[in-house]
């Protein structure tokens, strides 16, 4: 469990609330009073059921929407992204996907390249470096997003329902992968997930959220050893647990 | 496609052997349909330019919403009903006809960009300004090339507008071209030159069609696809 003497903080919400953006809805929140703080290096899971604000809490935290009253501290400077439908720009290669964020940055073509083949190597796709994102299959598609955002060395990973779009077999060993890459870059993760096994296995910290208005219910420390095995029976126990918090908030 | 203008094609040399054409001056209807397709390209360049450049600053900036129902309302104005302020300002001119052109061929190519722009999904868009496409990198970077689709789909739609409007203008203005050329044949028949005419842009629009949109087109839906 991170401790704060040795864990600095890399996201601080305070009493953070978020409108919706579409007119219909624009004067109900999307998130009411988030009160949450997540330690560097950290892997917290969010986990409620649809019209909990989810996606909209992610994207407050990376300032892609306005909040509409409370405070966001950002610790993190370089925070990249992984999304549910992957949201490879069609047009660039996997090659030039994965060097976009470098190639924004300035960085010169040959330079940004060679990094680029270096993760696109690490998720096990630099045979496929010139393959357009429709001609790839979507475990490879995420692996491209994956990739896309490993090449700017975030600090902060946020991770919006990365398998839900993938069959259990691609989702496992992506799974796996992200757990290696957790472990040796030491980003803190966020990830939007709604497999109860998944945010036990991978997370410090699970947030359970609760919809109308979006808000945080409870956040469950997971205490469980590293590498944790998926079939103990304390993995089970956690399970359950969390099984019970989901199944009072429905 | 190849087969209806092969069959064209011999239709028109039938036609020609049996000396169907022997009236034409071919010569003044050639020199007509190639000033008639000079001024088509060269408002379809002027609005091409014009129109990407507005709709992708507009859908660079924060007021696309804003911009969206009034384009909309413009677009709606019958292009002739404006016909005479054209006249007025630029009189019976060349300039006249292609700047009409263009306020009829911009108006399919601003729009086929801006609801690229509008209906590109959110998270596509939160990904380019996530990995750094933000202020005008966002233009070269993210908007220009997902609305390159769109722009072609534009362009296809807003050229055969622009024949209509360049003919058409040349036809009430009587300057010359096709339109001027048709406008002084005898048109109570079908006659000759009406049909070789006819034939003439017939064969300028398969060409274009097949040599420069069908290539584009499988090229974009081969890379564009989802």
């Amino acid at each position: 469990m991170p401790n704060d003497m040795i864990h600095p903080l890399s996201l601080v919400l305070s009493r953070v609330s978020a409108r919706f953006a579409d007119e219909v809805k624009r004067d109900h929140y999307a998130l009411r009073d988030v009160t949450l703080s997540v330690h560097q290096g950290s892997f917290v899971s969010f986990i409620g059921p649809s019209g909990a604000g989810k996606s909209t809490l992610m994207r407050v935290i990376l300032g892609l929407m306005p909040h509409a009253g409370g405070e966001v501290v950002r610790h993190f400077s370089r925070p990249a992204m992984v999304f549910q439908n992957y949201a490879l720009f069609p047009w660039l290669s996997a090659l030039e996907n994965v060097a976009y964020g470098l190639r924004m940055q300035g960085v010169p073509r040959e330079k940004r390249e060679r990094a680029a083949r270096a993760k696109l190597a690490e998720v096990g796709l630099e045979h496929l470096e010139s393959h357009y994102p429709a001609m790839l299959s979507g475990g490879q598609r995420q692996r491209v997003g994956l990739a896309r955002a490993l090449a700017i060395v975030p600090d902060l990973l946020v991770l919006d329902e990365p398998f839900s779009n993938l069959d259990t077999i691609t989702a496992e060993a992506l799974k796996a992968d992200l757990l290696a890459i957790w472990r040796s870059y030491g980003m803190t993760i966020l990830m939007v997930n709604h497999l109860i096994p998944d945010a036990i296995e991978l997370s410090d910290q699970i947030v359970i959220l609760n919809a109308h208005p979006g808000r945080i219910e409870k956040v469950l420390p997971v205490t469980l050893s590293r590498p944790r095995d998926t079939r103990s029976a304390a993995f089970f126990a956690e399970v359950d647990k969390l099984t019970e918090e989901i199944r009072k908030i429905s | 496609m190849w087969l209806i203008m092969a069959a064209l094609l011999a239709l028109a040399l039938v036609l020609w052997f049996s000396g169907y054409f022997n009236g034409v001056t071919w010569p003044s209807l050639v020199e007509a349909v190639l000033r008639t397709t000079y001024r088509l390209l060269l408002a379809y360049a002027l609005a091409l330019v014009l129109g990407v450049t507005i709709a992708l600053l507009v859908g660079w900036s924060p007021f696309i919403d804003l911009f969206f129902p009034v384009f909309d309302l413009l677009q709606n104005l019958p292009s002739f009903a404006l016909f005479p302020l054209f006249i007025y300002f630029f009189g019976l001119t060349d300039q006249m006809i292609v700047l009409f052109a263009v306020s009829s061929i911009i108006w399919p190519i601003l729009f086929a960009v801006l609801t690229a722009i509008k209906g590109a999904h959110k998270d596509l868009n939160d990904a380019a300004l996530i990995f750094g496409a933000t202020g005008v990198k966002r233009i070269r970077h993210y908007l220009a090339p997902l609305a390159f689709p769109a722009v072609l789909t534009g362009s296809i739609v807003g050229i055969a507008i622009g024949w209509e409007s360049v003919i058409g203008a040349e036809i009430i203005a009587s300057v010359s071209g096709f339109g001027a050329f048709i406008k002084n044949v005898d048109t109570s028949d079908m006659s000759p030159t009406a049909i070789a005419g006819a034939l003439c842009i017939l064969v300028i629009v398969f060409v274009i069609n097949r040599l420069v949109w069908a290539p584009l087109l499988s090229e974009s839906s081969r890379r564009y696809a989802e």
